[in-house]
């Protein structure tokens, strides 16, 4: 694609060809940040950059923002998930600046899972601009070096922006519009939703494809590991905007109980070989929530490990 | 219209205690026709107040007005001869209505009978959905007669965003997605191709609730 | 029988107010059992004594509208 426009290094390992790794930590619900380096520290040379969570499901943590700056202070790479849910304008654009004050570079624009999901289902939401708005804003900030009210931004922000994808969500016949879209809104980088249904997701990839988006923009497949058949089945019946097809729900019931997890990890990394040979994947995005200690496991055995140096 | 629903008569008779002399006043409007306020549940719910105080032992006169509107100077006029007579009003009307009779009748105490809830239509008898919130700035054509505004829970105006499912937002599997009612109709128009891609630019929130209390004016119809 | 009115979907929309009505009775300490709704065809008669019986019977060991008594006080 092209060169490097930001000092991220997830952009520096995209641009020059590498699959690249990132993972994710979900902050703490309080303030200890020793949760947050822990994990980190079990994760930090089996992936090329971690994002943190903003407020996810609308339930409330340490915010994203102070967990990405803990994460920079241990010289670690951090992708700040920023939702639209909870500030205006205003204040994205400052909690942008603040980011950009301690060099994090990489920034993930999302919606935010409505608050009815959270514990405080009785507050007020902002979205004041969406998902797609705050892409264009952070282009704004960085290429232009203006705030969104036009004036001067003194040391705009250099950071490599990112959006997320749901190959699976409905309706289906727009998800590669909308990945245009986002695009065209100056997205540079996608993390998409976990990824079971591979043909279905290759079928996505196609239609990415045949627009040409993908020399546009780096798209890292979501995977996340089954910890147990119960997870499988609650993500196939409840969690809104996953496919999770039969036999892989099939697959995890048939072995008992104990050799779950291990088969969930083994269906991770077949997935991850799998989507290595779909034209268009630039790298892989794995979530392993509450088990993030398995990712060091499925990077090695999917060949992904070490990790490309670059020059910083 | 502005759809509103019925406080709970307990509701209610909290808010007129130690009254002794209470003007029940109806609206003809939209709460009357989403069945809230209007001179039948005027009716029923003087009727549930009488009963109730004469069952407390309590000697409280209840009376009964219906208005055409109380939103405007002319009808609510029509009661300044009789009320005070009265030392509390509950009004069924909207917000609206109660607000403006309170700022009309100063020194009488007026006490909202029903809960105002949003602009809305009639889907059928006995369902009224919102439409509209008011953001001063119509966007709809864009949208193929939508709105985002007041239909996508998260009001995205580049939606929709990945919860939703089957045609149903991610708050409720009743409430349809904004944004897939936007993509059918752009279909049906046969402009999805063109439309459904435009960048909807960020909104001027300063004409919604936003920018504070808000005001027309027609200096043309003005003297 | 329920919704075999004469009037279409008369005797639905009575069910609906009825239990309105009891609702409002049981809120303002009236009482909803003194509100009761029956189906049956007028060929039916017999029927129609046992609900009048029955009833009866419940109101008398409800015993009269609280608000005679009520009414009586207040005018004492």
């Amino acid at each position: 694609m092209s060169e490097s426009k930001t000092p991220s290094k997830l952009e520096k390992i995209l641009s020059s060809g590498h699959l690249a790794v990132t993972s994710e930590c979900g902050p703490p619900r309080g303030s200890d940040p020793e949760t947050i380096r822990k994990k980190a520290e079990m994760i930090k040379d089996h992936v090329d950059a971690i994002n943190i969570t903003d407020n996810q499901t609308s339930v409330t943590r340490l915010c994203s923002l102070a967990s990405c700056i803990h994460l920079k202070l241990m010289g670690l790479e951090p992708v700040l998930q920023m939702v639209v849910r909870d500030r205006n304008r205003i204040a994205l654009q400052s909690d942008i600046l603040g980011a950009a004050s301690f060099d994090i570079h990489n920034i993930l624009c999302l919606s935010g899972d409505h608050q009815k999901f959270g514990d405080n289902p009785q507050a007020q939401n902002v979205f004041d601009i969406d998902s797609m708005q705050l892409i264009q804003m952070v282009r704004l900030m960085r290429d232009e070096g203006k705030f969104l009210g036009g004036d001067d931004i003194v040391r705009p922000p250099k950071m490599f922006v990112g959006a997320a994808a749901n190959p699976f969500a409905d309706p289906f016949e727009i998800r590669v519009p909308r990945l245009a879209k986002k695009v065209a809104a100056g997205a540079e980088f996608i993390q998409t939703q976990c990824i079971y249904n591979v043909e279905r997701f290759k079928e996505w990839m196609r239609g990415v494809v045949d627009r040409g988006l993908h020399e546009k923009v780096y798209i890292l497949a979501g995977v996340t590991p089954f910890k147990s058949a119960g997870m499988a089945k609650y993500m196939k019946n409840r969690v809104p905007g996953m496919d999770v097809p039969d036999e892989l729900v099939k697959r995890m019931s048939g072995v008992p109980k104990e050799k779950q997890p291990e088969e969930g990890l083994k269906i991770c990394v077949e997935t991850i070989q799998q989507l290595k040979e779909v034209e268009g994947v630039s790298g892989f995005h794995i979530m392993a929530i509450e088990w993030e200690e398995k990712v060091p496991e499925i990077v090695d055995a999917s060949g992904l490990y070490p990790r490309p140096k670059v020059d910083d | 219209m502005i759809v509103a629903e019925k406080k709970p008569i307990e509701e209610i008779i909290e808010e007129v205690e130690g009254y002794k002399k209470i003007l029940i006043a109806g609206c003809n409007e939209c709460v009357t026709v989403c069945e809230a306020g209007g001179k039948k549940e005027v009716q029923v719910l003087a009727s549930a107040l009488r009963m109730y105080f004469m069952n407390q032992g309590k000697d409280v006169k209840i009376d009964e007005v219906t208005l055409e509107r109380q939103c405007d100077h002319e009808y609510l006029e029509e009661i300044r001869n009789i009320i005070d007579q009265y030392d509390a009003v509950v009004s069924l009307a909207c917000g609206v209505g109660v607000q403006f009779m309170a700022e009309k009748y100063f020194s009488t105490p007026v006490l909202p009978g029903v809960n105002t809830c949003f602009m809305g239509v009639t889907e059928e008898r006995g369902i009224w959905t919102e439409r509209c919130q008011g953001c001063g700035q119509c966007i709809l054509a864009r949208t193929a007669g939508i709105c985002p505004v007041s239909r996508c829970a998260k009001r995205l105006l580049n939606g929709p965003c990945g919860g939703s499912t089957k045609g149903k937002c991610e708050i409720d599997p009743n409430v349809d997605c904004a944004w897939q009612l936007i993509i059918d109709r752009l279909k049906a128009l046969g402009r999805l191709e063109q439309d459904y891609e435009k960048l909807t630019p960020i909104k001027d929130w300063s004409t919604d609730r936003a920018g504070g209390p808000r005001k027309v004016v027609r200096e043309d119809v003005r003297i | 029988m329920e919704g075999d009115c004469r009037f279409n979907n008369g005797n639905i929309r009575a069910k609906k107010r009825v239990a309105q009505a009891k609702q409002i009775l049981d809120t303002i300490g009236i009482g909803g059992e003194r509100v009761q709704m029956y189906n049956l065809s007028s060929a039916e008669g017999p029927k129609f004594a046992q609900y009048a019986v029955e009833m009866t019977h419940k109101i008398e060991e409800l015993g009269p509208n609280p608000l005679k008594k009520a009414k009586a006080k207040m005018a004492a």
